[in-house]
């Protein structure tokens, strides 16, 4: 118990630092929007420009537009002047709500209770003429004096970008006094591409070989823009053919390096799927790859593991107060609880159907189909027909960019628990007594009954194990889709395909069929869209099998069937 | 009186082909009012449970007497059901709601001329001839590939499946020019005749009544033959049979084909009594279904495919009406029961019970045998 507390001390007060001080700076952006808009109309200007120094982008973005648009009024009981913030809304009654500009709340009266306001009966604060033609310029600038390098960075960029000269001359004062390193190397990209516009013949080639080394993928369509000047001879500009040369070396460097970035974004995606793949099929890989069973409610035993998920989630949900920490915190309890429900499932189905029918096969298959019915209709029954949503915590979401590369962080999870399920499983079969016995009993029941394995048990224990990996891969899908009765009906055909093409019976061929398959559907969706894609997909593993009838890595023994 | 096998199938096949007859006997002779009085619509779906009877013994020809598992089956049935479709469709003519020469679909996606695949199908000829050759070609191609290749058992089942799948994805597509997710609906005639007269339905009826009796006829045929033996020999060892010399590759081909071919006819026969047709009806599940069928009926028999595929779409249709929240827990345990409890499926059934009365009768038996001795 006490453990559990100072973890939640902890991140509670790790989530709750960083909003306080962003409110001190947006506290003072809007007393400072609040003078202005009060002040006489020769003081606006100054304090508008003093506000946008403060570089809240949001506040001055957002306020600016309304006070122009004509939404800001001044509320006036008692002579008590207080701009409010009053929405333009054509469907709204007359008498709404405003909000207050100096906290950003909603307008109260002395007791604390909601007044609301008729924006007919209030006058209008308008900004005086040569404040506002200030307002447009402030408003792309604001990002260059915001505290966030980040922002500062995009906002430098998406000027260059706008490649005008009034910017130019504010992203070169920008660089003189810039220090942080990130905002610089986007200063200069952005100059560069306004230097393509505006510069002079030293300037232009300067930025060409810039943006050339930079590989600079948001210069690529103004360098496209000028080529195309040049080529229809609407500029004045006159290249030699070196230049021309030059220029055409700029944006064929360009494109290879984006050929390049989009071959690792394939490549990445395809890995990421191939992983969700993997621990789709692993599950199945061990029980029909070892055991030999078609267990068509594989896919159900995924349902299992998923709906586990948003189980986990409600109960989170139900004994933590705050649902923020619910939310970051339930998924962790989520992995091992569906693994455990999801193996108890196949042990139940183990031990009523399945031992029956080892030596039926084919049989096993119609009998698991009618239990994927049952346990279909059953979650419909239980948990409605709609899907349920599962919330994935703030962790998972977001992604990051390496060398122009995006990197989901859903997706690097998924790679990296497959990473973590493929190697236990091995070590399992492996390195430990348990697995021994499992490779024994697959190979030769008879022969391992005989050496005093007890195959009921460890046929049991196998079932389980792989129903539980197929509750994994449940919990994993539920982050990327909702949740409902026939989820796992959509991966069973890709997972039986996928333990086939690998080679019945071997994991290692069961990873690498699973990622190669993903790859390669990843690969086709550009040019294919998804769907015939997919097709596509199929019919190469049809014709692959037509080559290697056994799969990648074919299971080796004397006897003939 | 004792019958050979072989005949006993044949009075097999007589009752059934008898029961199948009779109703539609019933329906124009009795009055409404009668007990044995069949409706319209009760001959409609009658039809229909036919049609899967029909598919049911296709299937069965593969995986009850050949070992093969196909989860194809309903691809060739959609093919054959689309190959008709498309005439019907055009036999529509301007009778549908956007009063177009085209079918509505393509109106409704902006197409100005029929797709020049499309045009041959305003002939019946063409479009029975399709029935045949486009599943026929298609099991053609790919029992070549794969027989060639020694994919069987439960390999087969998967690759099959996932045909299967990839087709159905296909069929979805609206550029695929089959309607995509809606199929072919609103049909007006067949043959000149009014589909929705019921006239046309009992003569459809009719026919597919005269099919699955040839079909069973075909099956009774096929088991004399030294085809059938050779069949059979591959389902209980191909290796033997193949070390014995034949080409078991080419017997499964041929095999595969006719079934194709069968399931192909069936989908023809469908449409019009059912009067739609869309990708749905080659999902993957849809050939599970087929192989349950006949493994209620009862696998490697000639009318347990028949009695199979009717009894269990009966109960579909009675579960789905009475008990719309349970039918398929229903369904999923009736597959259960049947696969752990039924081997032999209802046509075995008798047979079965027997073995257990034999195995258990001295309990019966020796009780009043035992009293006399102790008194």
């Amino acid at each position: 118990m006490p453990l559990r507390k100072t973890i939640c001390w902890v991140l509670l007060v790790l989530l709750g630092i960083a909003p306080y001080a962003a409110q001190a700076d947006e506290d003072a952006a809007r007393a400072i929007l609040t003078e202005a808009i009060l002040a006489s109309s020769n003081d606006q200007v100054a304090l508008v420009e003093e506000l946008a120094a403060t570089g809240e982008t949001e506040i001055v973005t957002n306020y600016l537009e309304a006070w122009k648009r004509g939404d800001i009024y001044i509320f006036d009981p008692e002579s008590k002047r207080i701009p409010i913030y009053v929405p333009e809304d054509e469907d709204a009654p007359a008498l709404r709500s405003a909000i207050v500009v100096e906290t950003g709340e909603v307008l109260v009266n002395e007791l604390g209770e909601p007044v609301t306001v008729d924006p007919e009966n209030l006058d209008q604060a308008r900004p005086a003429r040569k404040a506002r033609k200030l307002f447009s310029r402030l408003t792309d600038l604001v990002g260059l004096n915001s505290a966030n390098p980040d922002v500062r960075a995009e906002s430098a960029l998406k000027l260059g970008l706008k490649q005008n000269q009034d910017y130019l001359r504010d992203l070169l004062a920008l660089k003189e006094t810039e220090k942080d390193p990130a905002v610089l190397e986007a200063l200069e990209e952005g100059i560069a591409v306004s230097h393509l516009a505006h510069g002079s013949r030293e300037e232009l080639m300067a930025a060409i070989a810039t943006l050339e080394k930079m590989n600079s993928l948001a210069g690529l369509s103004a360098l496209g823009n000028l080529k195309a000047e040049l080529d229809e001879g609407q500029t004045e500009l006159e290249f030699n053919a070196d230049e021309r040369a030059a220029l055409d070396k700029t944006i064929e460097s360009i494109n290879s390096y984006l050929a390049k970035i989009d071959f690792i974004g394939t490549c990445f995606r395809g890995l990421s799927l191939g992983a969700v793949l993997v621990i789709v099929a692993l599950g199945l890989a061990i029980t029909f790859g070892l055991m030999g069973v078609i267990n068509m409610a594989h896919g159900e035993m995924i349902a299992v593991g998923a709906y586990s998920a948003f189980l986990s989630q409600q109960f989170f949900a139900s004994i933590i107060d705050s649902s923020k920490l619910a939310l970051e915190t339930y998924f962790l309890f989520a992995i091992p609880f569906s693994f455990v429900t999801a193996a108890l499932a196949g042990l139940i189905l183990e031990r009523s159907v399945i031992q029956f029918l080892y030596k039926r096969p084919l049989e096993s298959l119609l009998a698991t189909w009618g239990i994927s019915l049952i346990l279909q209709q059953g979650f419909r029954l239980v948990f409605g027909a709609a899907n349920r949503q599962v919330n994935s915590p703030s962790w998972l979401l977001g992604n990051i960019e390496i060398l122009d590369i995006t990197f989901g962080y859903n997706r690097i999870f998924v790679i990296f628990f497959a990473v973590i399920i493929v190697v236990g499983t091995w070590l399992l079969m492996t390195r430990t007594p348990l697995g021994l016995s499992i490779r024994a009993v697959m190979q030769d029941p008879e022969m391992a009954s005989a050496m005093g394995i007890r195959i009921d048990r460890t046929r049991m224990i196998t079932f389980a194990f792989g129903s539980g990996l197929a509750g994994l891969a449940g919990v994993f899908l539920s982050q990327i889709g909702s949740v409902g009765s026939n989820l796992g009906q959509s991966y069973i055909v890709d997972s039986f395909m996928v333990v086939v093409v690998g080679g019945v019976g071997n994991i290692l061929g069961t990873v690498l069929s699973a990622l190669g398959i993903g790859v390669t559907d990843q690969a086709l969706q550009p040019a294919l869209g998804p769907v015939m894609g997919r097709i596509t997909v199929l019919v190469i593993i049809i014709i692959f099998l037509q080559w290697k009838p056994g799969g990648l890595f074919p299971s080796r023994s004397r006897s003939l069937d | 009186m004792k019958f050979s096998e072989d005949q006993r199938r044949l009075i097999g096949i007589a009752l059934t082909a008898g029961v199948m007859f009779l109703l539609p006997a019933l329906n124009v002779t009795m009055t409404p009012e009668s007990f044995l009085h069949v409706s319209d619509f009760q001959l409609n779906l009658w039809g229909k449970y036919l049609c899967y009877a029909a598919l049911a013994i296709s299937l069965n020809m593969l995986w009850g007497y050949t070992g093969l598992l196909c989860l194809g089956q309903s691809l060739f049935f959609a093919l054959g059901g689309y190959a008709l479709g498309m005439h019907l469709m055009l036999m529509i003519g301007e009778e549908g709601a956007y009063k177009s020469e085209l079918p509505d679909f393509m109106v409704f996606m902006g197409y100005t001329e029929l797709p020049s695949h499309w045009v041959p199908f305003y002939s019946i000829w063409v479009a029975v001839a399709a029935v045949i050759l486009v599943p026929g070609i298609l099991a053609l191609v790919f029992g070549f590939l794969a027989f060639r290749a020694r994919i069987k058992g439960v390999y087969f089942a998967i690759i099959t499946q996932a045909l299967t799948y990839a087709a159905c994805l296909l069929f979805f597509r609206n550029e695929f020019t089959f309607g995509g997710n809606n199929g072919f609906t609103d049909f007006k005639t067949v043959l000149g005749h009014d589909v929705f007269d019921p006239g046309t339905q009992r003569g459809l009826y009719l026919l597919t009544a005269m099919y699955v009796t040839s079909c069973m006829l075909f099956n009774w045929w096929l088991l004399r033959t030294k085809f059938g033996r050779i069949q059979q020999a591959i389902r209980d060892s191909e290796n033997r049979v193949r070390f014995s010399g034949y080409s078991t590759t080419s017997y499964k081909l041929f095999i595969f084909v006719v079934s194709g071919i069968m399931a192909g006819i069936v989908g023809a026969l469908y449409i019009p009594q059912v009067g739609i047709i869309n990708p749905e009806e080659m999902r993957p599940s849809k050939s599970l279904e087929i192989v349950v069928w006949v493994a209620v009926g009862g696998r490697a028999t000639i009318v347990g495919p028949v009695i199979g595929a009717v009894f269990v779409n009966w109960l579909k249709s009675y579960t789905t009406y009475h008990y719309p929240d349970y039918w398929l827990i229903i369904l999923g345990a009736l597959f259960v029961f049947v696969v752990l409890f039924m081997p032999n499926g209802i046509v075995g059934l008798p047979a079965q019970l027997r073995e257990l009365w034999k195995k258990n009768q001295h309990r019966f038996k020796s009780m009043p045998k035992d009293e006399p001795a102790s008194a």
